[in-house]
């Protein structure tokens, strides 16, 4: 398969606001993601991670730079045109799940569907299918209250699989997880990568981290080393 | 009574109590109480506002209550001033002996007698070029001295003749100031006065305020009293020139002025109306507790506006109370997880329930006391409107705006009351949290309280039967009505054992709307007479067994909803209707304030409709065929004749009348003065007034009407004739009643028997109705003074109407078409129906506020759901959307639900039951009503919506989830 960036950023600036007082979260961000790659990004608490993930996705704004997806400058597009793209291109994992209470596992998972206009019908059929895969074939009518909290992840999991999302993103996807929940989790997030989905895991785990094709560590909001995961670790992370 | 009231001040008195310990010496539940309130000021503002309603509706009710009776007790003041007895002689030449007689000896606690004399008369402008001519067919002539008037009571001011000058002589007169407004006369006019078939002329030397015994009233049925003083003995020059010799002479009167001032002298009316009576035995006068008269109706009418609209507001009140229920309920909820993380470290369930309800207590004390203060204002506006519906009619009553400093502090209390208990109760459901379930945010188990609930099950079924028997053997409406809802709402827990819960819930709630609904036909006896809190109670069990059998079955709407996003473009309406079937308790109480409220208005608004409707019908019966009504001046009376050769006159019947007092054999009740008609075969000519009820042996309403011509023991009345004061009827006559006619003058009673009844509203004032030969030997003052007109082919009712009126000026004509009098009476009673939905409408707006407040919450509550559907692709106006559709869903069910109970419960109170006086009514759907209200509230409640809405939309995904996470 052709390696070509489904992400291009550059430059990209956060600032976060509160009253007088700012803080810089990400200070010029550079980083290219290829098609396929399965991208792990560590660094300690409160360095900017997850504010890189949500700006690098269109989720929050940037206040400088910019970001490329499929050759598309995201932060130029209009709210609506935004979301769409969002919606047609990128799935979504987080640390606590993030299910709708109010729904069930299958209709959680169809939502992506129905909002990219897929039938009611063909998206409830895919959604089971997709709980099938992940293992919850025979929970696809609870509530998330009713499951563990493995299961709950499973669905996430399953949710942002389904529309068959070009890149997926998972902010600490086994943080709340025991270590083999953790471990069946992460095998799950495997298997969408082997199956030619971009995937890019914001993790403390090293031995997660360890598992990628490439690692980046985010430090200060700014990325201050990336290669190889175990070049990486062994010099970044000790 | 005091036992109800013991038994809710009690835990009252202990919440207080325990809040005023923990504020003061629990400074760890204080601090939390406290900075939870500031730590979202918006929010506590909303609780606030939602909480404030219920209070202010309650303060209102009294508000109105005291503005009544106020203003009815000022008529002691404008109307009688230093009177509190009058003496009525029917003949002036009577009135020296009944003077020798009160004069004779000091009469103890009185301060004052006057001597006057009156007589009705019609006044009017002079001819005058370029002035409109104007004319008052109810005016009192009146002679009475001034000097001594003004030294009567004691208290010049009081008697409103301080200013008046010396008594009139000549042509001179003084009119009071009622007059003047009405010919806009003033010093130095002409006013013309009609009586005694003959026309006197007097030039106006002053006008006296409508006060005392310038503003005493003996003529019209209205507040006002149009007076003209003129020269002692012109009356009885005019009376002795009489052309008439059937014309009632002029009444003498002894006014009496008891020791005390205006208000206080009406404490010696017992003793010295004692005194009186014996005074004046055999002399052939009517004696009157003028004053305290007054004061009773004041504090008669004042309560039992002050129940009606307290009723009224109820359902308000309920509806504020669930919206206070939710509010907790969800602040709860919201902080659960916290709530769990105190009893983890140590917080005991009771600390949580205090610290939760102190919190509460805090909002609650704030609410009351804002809303204390604004149901002055609420009050002030229904006042405003009820004066409005009064000066429409001729019982006219121009309100004084009064609050009593109690008024104020009863409605604080019972706000407080209402509040502290609703946030109590929801704090006790919080403190049962489990911990470990509240700090994962995990729902309670379906059977966490089985055990409990079987008991209140088995409970509840023994009580419902109880009431329900006890209610139905003692013909006592609301245990009647509640007890069997009561026992099958208790059911449900017992059989959901056996079957499944949709069954359990369903059928016992299907049973229970059936009794709601159709109790009142199938127990007439029971229902008969039922106040507005049997329809309050009514309205309660309706509107609570349809919300439970509506939230346990609205299942079906996943399909629709289903179906909705099936296409892709209804994710909205999906994400619209997913929260308030997943949480039905919070639906259910949103559902409950807006059904109830409905419930009411719609079924205020179908009675309006009815009513309204009824109209032609009401008037053709009353008629017996004749159109116009025309009442003249006794003093200046017609004979049928007379009437009948005026032109377009085609027959006529001529009615006596007079003012006997009646009171109801069994009955408790004090005597009451109504008018008396006597007919005679000409009545019956035409056709008969219709019956609503008669006695089986008369095959026909005619056979009743010439039976009561044959026999002097019998009569039909009104079934009315005692209800007194305004407001719903209170007694009932009904066929086969015993009735005691007195005659004022003489005292002497007769007896006579319902034979059959009218209509109850007796909208044209006949009162009794018995044989015209009858009257004299009930009472001894009595004139022809009504006559029935048919108007010649080809003539208009109305413009005969109105030219008789204006050609019989002379003899104080007033005449109407039995459609207009039925028209004004009826369009009073809609007005007044009117200012009661009015009244309920703020129930509405609780029920919108509340959604809006709750909506505000819910977007908070669910910030991370909304973050999250954005950033899987749902765009901002979905999810807008999605908001606003979700308000739609509850307001337009809740809404639904109301109409359809409302509609339901009128429809068979209107056709089948007896509750309005036995007439079966064809109903009507009020279509404007309706469209109207179901517009108004579902676009009151995207409105109120559309703001948290908006904010939801806005919410940026990654700021939601990072919150989240």
């Amino acid at each position: 398969m052709a390696a070509y960036p489904i992400l291009s950023a550059r430059g990209v600036r956060k600032i976060y606001r509160t009253g007088a007082q700012e803080v810089e979260a990400l200070r010029g961000i550079d980083l290219d993601v290829d098609a396929g790659e399965l991208l792990m990004v560590m660094g300690p608490s409160g360095n900017g991670k997850t504010t890189m993930l949500n700006c690098l996705s269109g989720l929050d704004d940037i206040d400088g730079g910019s970001v490329l997806v499929d050759g598309e400058e995201i932060h130029l597009m209009p709210d609506a045109r935004r979301t769409e793209h969002r919606a047609r291109r990128m799935g979504f994992i987080f640390q606590s799940f993030n299910l709708i209470p109010v729904f069930t596992a299958s209709e959680n998972v169809e939502l992506p569907l129905l909002v990219n206009g897929v039938n009611g019908r063909e998206a409830r059929y895919r959604a089971k299918a997709m709980l099938r895969i992940v293992g919850l074939g025979d929970r696809a009518g609870h509530r998330p209250t009713e499951l563990s909290g493995g299961e709950q992840q499973r669905v996430a999991i399953a949710r942002a699989l389904v529309a068959r999302p070009a890149l997926v993103w998972a902010d600490e996807p086994t943080g709340n997880l025991d270590s083999q929940t953790a471990e069946e989790v992460f095998q799950l997030l495997l298997d969408v990568h082997r199956s030619g989905q971009t995937l890019i895991i914001v993790t403390h785990d090293r031995t997660i981290g360890a598992r990628g094709d490439r690692l980046v560590q985010v430090r200060d909001g700014r990325i201050t080393a990336q290669g190889p995961p175990a070049q990486v670790l062994a010099e970044h992370f000790r | 009574m005091r036992l109800l009231i013991l038994l809710l001040a009690t835990p009252l008195l202990v919440i207080a109590a325990l809040t005023v310990f923990d504020f003061a010496f629990r400074p760890t539940f204080r601090r939390l109480a406290v900075r939870n309130v500031r730590r979202r000021k918006g929010e506590a503002v909303l609780v606030v506002l939602g909480s404030l309603l219920g209070t202010a509706i309650i303060t209102s009710s009294f508000v109105v209550g005291d503005t009544l009776n106020a203003s009815i007790r000022d008529e002691a003041r404008t109307r009688l001033g230093p009177i509190d007895e009058t003496i009525l002689v029917a003949q002036p030449d009577g009135l020296p002996a009944v003077l020798a007689r009160l004069t004779a000896t000091p009469i103890p606690d009185i301060d004052g007698l006057l001597p006057a004399l009156t007589a009705p008369v019609s006044a009017a402008t002079v001819d005058a070029p370029g002035r409109q001519r104007l004319a008052e067919p109810n005016a009192a002539m009146s002679e009475v001295d001034f000097n001594a008037a003004r030294g009567f009571g004691r208290d010049p001011a009081a008697t409103g003749f301080a200013a008046a000058g010396p008594t009139p002589s000549g042509t001179e007169a003084v009119i009071n100031q009622d007059l003047a407004d009405d010919l806009h006369l003033g010093v130095g006019d002409q006013v013309e006065a009609y009586l005694y078939g003959t026309r006197v002329a007097f030039s106006v030397r002053g006008v006296v305020p409508r006060l005392g015994v310038a503003g005493f009233r003996t003529q019209g049925d209205d507040q006002h009293a149009r007076n003209l003083f003129v020269a002692p003995g012109t009356l009885v020059r005019l009376a002795a020139a009489a052309t008439a010799g059937t014309a009632r002479p002029p009444s003498a009167l002894v006014f009496v002025s008891n020791v005390g001032g205006v208000f206080d002298g009406a404490r010696a009316t017992p003793p010295v109306f004692r005194e009186l009576r014996a005074r004046t035995a055999g002399l052939n006068a009517e004696l009157f507790q003028s004053k305290q008269d007054v004061l009773d109706r004041a504090k008669e009418v004042g309560d039992r506006f002050a129940t009606l609209f307290g009723l009224v507001g109820a359902f308000t009140v309920i509806a504020g109370v669930l919206l206070l229920v939710n509010i907790v309920v969800m602040l709860a909820e919201e902080r659960k997880a916290e709530l769990g993380m105190l009893r983890a470290l140590g917080f005991k369930r009771n600390h949580l329930v205090r610290a939760f309800g102190l919190e509460g207590n805090l909002y609650a004390i704030v609410a009351a006391s804002l809303g204390a203060v604004a149901g002055v204002g609420v009050g002030r506006v229904v006042v405003k409107a009820t004066e409005a519906i009064f000066a429409s009619g001729n019982r006219d009553l121009s309100l004084r705006f009064a609050v009593r400093p109690v008024s104020l502090v009863i409605g604080f209390l019972i706000g407080l009351a209402i509040c502290m208990l609703t946030v109590w109760g929801a704090s006790v459901r919080i403190g049962r949290l489990n911990v470990i379930r509240a700090i994962r945010d995990l729902p309670e188990p379906e059977s966490s309280h089985r055990r409990d609930r079987l008991a209140l099950g088995v409970a509840g079924v023994l009580l419902g039967v109880v009431a329900a028997v006890v209610g139905i053997a003692g013909r006592s409406p609301i245990p009647a009505l509640i007890g069997p809802p009561i026992a099958l709402w208790s059911l449900v827990p017992l059989v959901g054992r056996l079957v499944a819960h949709r069954l359990a819930v369903s059928v016992p709630c299907l049973l229970a709307l059936t009794w709601g609904v159709a109790a009142f036909s199938v127990l007439p006896s029971v229902f008969d007479g039922s106040d507005v809190s049997v329809f309050l109670a009514q309205g309660v069990v309706l509107v609570f067994t349809s919300v439970w059998l509506v939230v346990t079955n609205d299942d079906g709407f996943h399909l629709i909803a289903e179906r909705l996003s099936a296409s892709g473009r209804g994710l909205a309406a999906r994400l619209a209707l997913a929260n308030p079937l997943a949480k039905r308790f919070r639906t259910a109480l949103l559902l409950g304030m807006y059904s109830l409220v409905v419930f009411v208005l719609v079924f205020l608004a179908s009675f309006a409709d009815v009513f309204q409707a009824q109209a032609p019908r009401v008037a053709r019966e009353a008629s017996a065929g004749y159109d116009v009504v025309l009442d003249v001046n006794p003093s200046s009376p017609l004979t049928a004749d007379d009437v009948v050769h005026q032109a377009g006159v085609a027959a006529v019947a001529p009615l006596v009348q007079a003012r006997p007092q009646y009171q109801l054999q069994g009955s408790t009740g004090l005597a009451q003065q109504q008018t008396l008609t006597g007919f005679d075969e000409s009545l019956l000519e035409r056709g008969t007034p219709v019956l609503a009820h008669r006695d089986r042996r008369f095959a026909s309403d005619s056979d009743a009407w010439r039976a009561v011509l044959r026999d002097p023991a019998l009569a039909i009345v009104p079934g009315g004739l005692l209800s007194r004061g305004g407001g719903p009827s209170r007694t009932t006559v009904a066929v086969g009643a015993l009735i005691t006619v007195i005659d004022p003058a003489s005292g002497r009673r007769h007896d006579v028997t319902v034979v059959a009844t009218t209509d109850e509203a007796d909208y044209v004032r006949s009162g009794m109705f018995v044989a015209a030969t009858t009257v004299p030997t009930l009472i001894s003052r009595s004139a022809q003074s009504r006559f029935y007109i048919a108007a010649a082919p080809g003539t208009d009712p109305t413009q005969l109407a109105r030219r008789l009126q204006g050609d019989l000026l002379v003899n104080g004509a007033k005449a109407d078409t039995f459609r207009t009098l039925v028209d004004q009476s009826l369009s009073r009673q809609n007005d007044f129906l009117r200012l009661l939905q009015g009244y309920l409408a703020l129930g509405l707006v609780i029920g919108i506020a509340g959604l809006g407040v709750v909506m505000v919450r819910a977007v908070r509550e669910r910030r991370r759901e909304i973050g999250m559907l954005r950033a899987i692709g749902f765009s901002s106006r979905v999810v807008r959307t999605a908001f606003l559709l979700e308000a739609a869903f509850i307001a337009g069910q809740g809404v639904a639900i109301g109409m359809a109970l409302g509609l339901i419960t009128s429809f068979s109170v209107i056709s089948h039951s007896s509750i309005l006086g036995g007439e079966s009514l064809p109903f009507t759907v009020p279509w404007t009503a309706l469209a109207a209200l179901a517009a108004a509230s579902l676009s009151a409640s995207l409105l109120a919506v559309y703001a948290p809405a908006a904010q939801a939309s806005r919410i940026k995904p990654a700021v939601a989830l990072r919150i989240a996470d």
